[in-house]
């Protein structure tokens, strides 16, 4: 691994961090990173504090280039960032802000099975998830799209599969955008991108995608859990997939284009691979048109598998997914650029806000939520790895204020793929999630090993620094039963 | 492969590879990425399918992130893992080459590439010739 960052970093509280506006000739604004000093050790092993710097570079960036707990070195951005620009004050948008992997996300559904009823047919369970639902690299789906229905799900998301009968209108009220963001235009998407999604719809990729059956395994706030129906030994599912190849090939169609725009637009930053272009340039609106396209095949995607996960419980158990109570609790993206609405300094400010690793949490009261989730605040889904926790979280007033309604959207790897391919051997890895009541079931033994808990930071602590520091709040925990990869 | 070394990252993984010249540096370079991203089944066949490539870009540093994205965008829409590079023609701007692969079910897939990034990425002419180092998105 690379040499400890000696960068100069100032304790605001137990949780907070800044990087000062001083640290680097051309920061617009200085960096805080939530984290306590404990993930702030390993957090400074790599080049991500160098990065939230870097982000501070874009021009129009409002009050800070933020990184939560699971912050660890990416591309551009840090994975784990946060960056809001103001379009009226030149702000810019940067693909690199959202990543290859547009609304990669991840949703949560509950159903009405307690772990002792149905805890000698997980296997079962587990072995026809991964038989019915496509997986790995390149893998193909069965719910095919013709080029016409393509454009019209790239518009309409995940409402095109509800038409097709992959789902239901409650499903759309508990995804974020209801499952379509609003201004996805597809002559923005090039043909190469059309081709490089074809056929992907239904299908969970490869690499950190997961599909996992869980049970909840701890209650903190009981009120919550009542409203959203969770109680303790509750059989959960967990789907986490992104865009695809379609995704993959808009982000690299407008980095390409966006290099240009350095120039073009006298943008000074140092990666090239922040390449940007002003949000309402030519550039900037094609792409934000063309990204929405992708969040939007993401979120049709998700809807579709988690209709072929309810079609496969129906198999295994024999009763429709409504009888086994499998209603979606939540879907959030933790890719993607978003125009928000958010107050700054007092005013009401229309902002650019690039999440890149970091999941939206906005609290109670918010225009964005669904009528269900006005009081409660939004439901937030933090994935852990494969061997210890998942979590449900809502978001608060205080992410509102300080991080424009974001927080974590994970673990964060803590190893290399290259290192703990070297350092982990796959079958002693099996033995011991199987002794924890884990199994797994992977297209591919790497997989495993680049996945191997040990590869990731440990949730518990993360999501621990976003609740202490108040910006979104622990609701239960999950631990997980059955794990598809791909 | 002997003429690359992985780079350690966090999330991704990068390569440093070497070339006599331009073009080996960029056969190399996809070599590597390949054999990263798959490796040939005992029980492929000998089926190969060619694909004439050219491209263009302003500066160097692009021609290699554009070629190397290319390829993984052809791989991905033509099924193919490439084992080969014929590049016949290469300067700062301009690129023209013979791609050689074989479809995709011959290989066992390692690790899914989603691109190759400008992050950190250096290319470089030194006495004994040409060193790049680029990370990709995995």
């Amino acid at each position: 691994m690379s040499e400890i960052w000696q960068g100069s970093l100032e304790k605001i509280d137990d949780y907070r961090w800044r990087i000062p506006k001083s640290y680097k000739a051309g920061m617009r604004v200085p960096g805080i990173i939530y984290a306590d000093e404990k993930l702030l050790k390993d957090i400074r092993q790599d080049k991500a504090l160098e990065q939230v710097a870097n982000v501070a570079f874009l021009p129009g960036i409002v009050n800070a280039s933020l990184a939560m707990p699971d912050i660890h070195w990416g591309y551009g951005f840090c994975i784990g960032g946060v960056a809001a620009t103001d379009p009226e004050n030149g702000g810019v948008i940067s693909p690199a802000g959202v990543g290859y992997d547009i609304n990669c996300g991840v949703r949560m559904l509950k159903t009405n099975f307690q772990y002792d009823e149905i805890k000698n047919k997980i296997k079962d369970l587990v072995y026809a998830l991964f038989s019915d639902i496509p997986s790995g690299l390149g893998s193909k789906g069965d719910i095919r799209v013709s080029t016409r229905e393509e454009r019209e799900l790239l518009v309409k998301g995940a409402r095109w599969a509800v038409e097709k009968g992959y789902g239901t209108q409650e499903d759309l009220e508990c995804t974020e955008e209801y499952g379509a963001i609003q201004g996805a235009d597809p002559a923005a998407v090039s043909d190469r991108a059309y081709e490089r999604g074809k056929a992907q719809s239904g299908t969970l990729g490869s690499g950190n995608h997961f599909l996992e059956v869980q049970v909840v395994d701890q209650l903190y706030d009981a009120e919550l859990c009542d409203t959203f129906g969770l109680t303790l030994g509750q059989i959960t599912i967990m789907i986490h997939s992104g865009s695809r190849g379609l995704g993959y090939q808009i982000c690299d169609d407008y980095v390409k284009s966006m290099i240009h725009c350095l120039t073009k637009y006298n943008i000074n930053v140092p990666d090239r691979q922040l390449a940007s272009a002003p949000v309402n340039s030519s550039e900037g609106k094609a792409y934000l048109a063309a990204m929405k396209c992708a969040a939007n095949y993401a979120w049709a995607n998700r809807q579709c598998l988690m209709h072929l996960t309810r079609k496969v419980f129906e198999k295994v158990f024999g009763m429709s997914w409504q009888k086994m109570g499998m209603f979606l609790i939540y879907d959030v993206a933790h890719n993607i650029a978003k125009i928000e609405k958010h107050k700054v300094d007092g005013k009401d400010k229309t902002l650019c806000i690039h999440r890149k690793g970091a999941t939206r949490a906005f609290g109670s009261g918010q225009a964005a939520l669904p009528e269900r989730y006005k009081k409660t605040g939004q439901p937030v889904i933090i994935p852990g790895d494969m061997g210890r926790n998942s979590y449900l979280l809502v978001g608060t007033e205080k992410a509102m204020e300080e991080t424009f309604g974001s927080t974590c959207h994970g673990a964060g790897r803590l190893k290399s793929r290259t290192a703990a391919a070297r350092s982990i051997n796959v079958d002693v890895l099996l033995k011991e999630l199987e002794s924890k009541g884990i199994i797994v079931k992977a297209s591919g033994r790497g997989t495993i090993v680049e996945e191997a808990p040990q590869a990731y930071k440990d949730v518990n602590e993360v999501v621990g620094v976003v609740h202490n520091a108040g910006i979104s709040r622990r609701v239960c925990r999950m631990r997980p039963l059955g794990v598809i990869k791909g | 492969m002997e003429n690359y070394e992985l780079i350690e990252h966090t999330a991704d993984i990068g390569i440093r590879v070497k070339g006599k010249d331009l073009k080996s540096l960029f056969k190399n370079a996809s070599l590597a990425m390949f054999e990263i991203l798959a490796e040939k089944k005992k029980t492929a066949g000998e089926k190969k399918k060619k694909i004439n490539l050219k491209q263009k870009a302003d500066t160097l540093d692009e021609l290699f992130v554009n070629w190397l994205n290319e390829l993984l965008s052809l791989s991905a829409i033509k099924e193919l893992i490439f084992s080969d590079f014929q590049i016949k023609k290469i300067d700062k701007n301009n690129l023209e080459a013979t791609l050689i692969g074989s479809a995709i079910k011959d290989y066992k897939v390692n690790t899914e590439i989603k691109a190759a990034t400008y992050h950190q990425l250096k290319l470089k002419q030194a006495k004994s010739g040409w060193q790049a180092e680029v990370i990709f998105d995995v």
